[in-house]
């Protein structure tokens, strides 16, 4: 830099560069430094007397070096005197980190910076060194927190990603997301969505597509499981969660994400999910074990009408007493009756079939209504009334309906079983539908029988805690693993009056869903 | 009170749940002639039938609400004379041990042939006839009996306890020829037509 004053005298002017060059010196942040060709101190700013805890005129004339610690105070000599030997102009080098040693021998990290006045013979340097100890502290402070994150993503199988819309900066991908995606670290980023558009599972897309759809133009976050086909072939769960941040002009700026690979949970969901149904079949099967005599009564009962039809038939063609649409009728009759045995074979089939366990929209009522053949059978043959209350709104419930009808068969023959020993006139069960306060639908089955001993509530939900003879003491417990599964709870209480109440749950479908 | 129940026509009366079996019941029955009367339970039967009717009960054994033993034990209580055949399940046996000990005459198992039903509704209608025409002969005797003064009574008990005439003008202080007159009158109302004939008559509605 070179100062041009015009019409200044030659001695002020050399006064006027003295106080400034002190004026640069008092206000730089930095620790200035002089010395000569072996290294002895001329010069320490105030700057370098604070950063190093000595005083100026302390240090005049000792060698330069004292400023560090091994082994940087032996490579100092080294330099300068290669420096020297060689003629070198930049050996000494600008912005080495090394460590620097203060007055009271303590180590800070600090920048170097070394220079040659010029125009000096034997040459003199000056050097500059900078307490870099925040900054170093920073560095490694997030390096550490890196390292821990991506520690932490490891163990979680999560991966990261930052997509930049504006292009003002790069995208990123934490080491782990390659690993989530089948991928090799360091392998060239072209970008989440390129990947995945490869990836996710052609029965999972559409409704990935719809996601990603929304994510973009709705604004709210996504948040979506699916299935990504890896590299090599494997399939893998991820969970996907995403969120965008959008200029005032509403465009997107930016998506941060999660990828979470949730193979494993999802493993063990499915197989806690087939083993309990596996029990649940295992439960309709020891049911109807239970029923069979209930169930041969109800299939007796049509074979004795179409026998006793076809027989009352060939009586009255033998005598010739009778008219033809009489016969007719009855012939009708045989037919109905045949089919009505059917019946009770079909709904029993389809009760203990081992079958695909499958959610669909079901009325309330209609669940009722189809378990009632069944139900009836068992309560008939027991000399039991079932009476119907059905929910006047007709809810709407997202359930398997073998299931729920495994429920309320199971409650039913409770009560059936609580009432053997009251009179037959007072053997009535009450099966209803309603909405509870919280808006969920709510089924009741009630009984007049000996209802539930207070001890025996706490344990009446355990597997294999049961209170009659040759029970499994399973039904109850699978009743709730079902409706839990259902997101619904089971539970009873006392039926005023005498006998039980037995409630359960299932969770409402909005009315828009019922399509 | 439906005419004399000796000469009115006997009625097959069904009690069963089950409307397709109660119907198909009907049919069979009508198809050999026979009179009947379908219910579809304990209940409805109870508040309909008569108890002078002449027939058979054929009962289910499982209903709901009333079942067929608990009808047969309402109809005990009434005294009924009317026969009853229970119409039961696989697996019923026990129940229709109970029933039969509670005075059934007989039970059937569904399905059944219709022929051995047939036979034991005639065998039921042939036991209540020959018990409603037992009933009738002993109203008849009371009927007898109750036209009696309480000096033919008296003679009465006497003689069917084998007493001479003799020794009944002793105990009774009368002369013997007045007994002979009291005994003849006797013999003419109670229209016995021996003296054995008389003693089975009193013995008969256990008036000794």
């Amino acid at each position: 830099m070179t100062l041009l004053r015009v019409a200044e005298p030659q001695e002020e002017r050399a006064h006027r560069l003295e106080r400034e060059f002190q004026a640069v010196l008092d206000a730089a942040v930095d620790a200035v430094v002089l010395f000569d060709h072996e290294g002895r101190i001329e010069l320490l700013n105030h700057a370098g007397e604070r950063m190093f805890g000595y005083n100026e005129q302390e240090v005049i004339g000792l060698k330069v070096n004292l400023l560090l610690p091994e082994p940087y105070r032996s490579q100092q000599d080294d330099y300068l005197r290669h420096y020297i030997e060689a003629g070198e102009p930049r050996i000494i080098g600008i912005g080495r980190e090394l460590l620097a040693k203060r007055s009271d021998g303590s180590e800070f990290s600090a920048e170097l910076a070394v220079g040659r006045v010029q125009g000096t013979d034997p040459p003199r340097y000056v050097g500059f060194i900078r307490d870099v100890t925040v900054r170093r502290n920073a560095e490694e402070a997030l390096r550490r927190s890196e390292g821990q994150l991506t520690i932490a993503q490891e163990i979680a199988n999560l991966g990261n990603y930052v997509v930049h819309y504006d292009g003002k900066f790069e995208d990123y991908w934490s080491p782990h997301l390659y690993r989530v995606l089948g991928r090799r670290y360091g392998e060239p980023y072209i970008g989440v969505y390129d990947y995945l558009e490869q990836m996710v599972h052609p029965s999972d897309r559409a409704r990935w597509m719809q996601a990603r759809a929304d994510l973009h133009s709705t604004g709210r976050s996504m948040d979506i499981e699916y299935r990504v086909l890896q590299p090599d072939g494997s399939v893998r769960h991820v969970h996907h969660i995403a969120q965008t941040s959008r200029a005032s002009d509403g465009r997107i700026v930016r998506e941060v994400g999660t990828l979470h690979d949730i193979t494993d949970r999802r493993r063990a969901e499915d197989e806690a999910k087939q083993m309990q149904d596996r029990i649940a079949h295992f439960g309709r099967i020891s049911t109807m074990g239970e029923m069979a005599a209930g169930i041969a009564h109800e299939v007796n009962q049509p074979l004795t009408a179409i026998a006793t039809y076809a027989q009352a038939c060939q009586r009255l063609i033998a005598c010739g007493d009778s008219s033809k649409e009489e016969i007719a009728a009855a012939l009708d009759h045989i037919g109905a009756q045949a089919l009505r045995a059917g019946e009770v074979i079909r709904r029993l089939r389809s009760f203990v079939k081992n079958r695909e366990v499958r959610r669909e929209l079901l009325d309330a009522n209609r669940l009722l209504d189809d378990v009632l053949m069944l139900a009836q059978t068992d309560a008939r043959h027991h000399g039991v009334r079932i009476v119907l209350q059905r929910c006047a709104s007709a809810p709407q419930v997202q359930a398997d309906a073998v299931q729920i009808q495994q429920v309320i068969l199971n409650l039913v023959r409770n009560s059936i079983d609580a009432m053997l020993e009251v009179p037959e006139g007072r053997r009535e069960i009450v099966l209803r539908t309603d909405i509870d306060a919280e808006g969920d639908i709510e089924f009741m089955v009630a009984d007049r029988g000996t209802g539930v001993d207070a001890l025996a509530v706490a344990e009446l939900f355990n597997p294999f805690f049961t209170t009659k003879p040759g029970g499994t003491g399973l039904g109850l417990s699978i009743s709730r693993s079902i409706v839990r599964a259902h997101g619904g709870k089971l539970w009873c209480s006392a039926n005023p009056g005498g006998g039980a109440r037995f409630f359960f749950t299932l969770p409402a479908v909005p009315a828009t869903a019922g399509g | 009170m439906r005419g004399n129940s000796n000469t009115a026509r006997p009625t097959i009366f069904i009690v069963d749940d089950d409307a397709a079996v109660r119907d198909a019941l009907k049919l069979l029955l009508r198809s050999v002639g026979q009179a009947v009367e379908t219910y579809a339970s304990a209940q409805e039967f109870l508040e309909g039938y008569g108890e002078d009717r002449p027939g058979c009960l054929v009962l289910d054994i499982r209903m709901p609400g009333m079942s067929g033993l608990e009808l047969q034990q309402k109809l005990n209580e009434k005294h009924s004379i009317l026969p009853i055949i229970f119409i039961t399940g696989h697996g019923d046996v026990p129940m229709a041990v109970e029933a039969m000990q509670a005075g059934a005459v007989d039970f059937i198992q569904k399905p059944f042939r219709d022929q051995d039903l047939i036979d034991r509704i005639n065998q039921a209608l042939e036991k209540d006839g020959a018990n409603r025409a037992a009933l009738g002969e002993r109203n008849d005797i009371r009927r007898r009996l109750e036209t009696l003064t309480p000096r033919e009574r008296e003679v009465l008990d006497l003689v069917v306890h084998g007493k001479a005439n003799k020794v009944i003008a002793g105990d009774l202080n009368l002369s013997q020829r007045t007994v002979e007159i009291h005994r003849a009158r006797v013999m003419e109302k109670m229209q016995a037509s021996s003296l054995a004939h008389l003693v089975r008559m009193v013995l008969e509605v256990g008036q000794v």
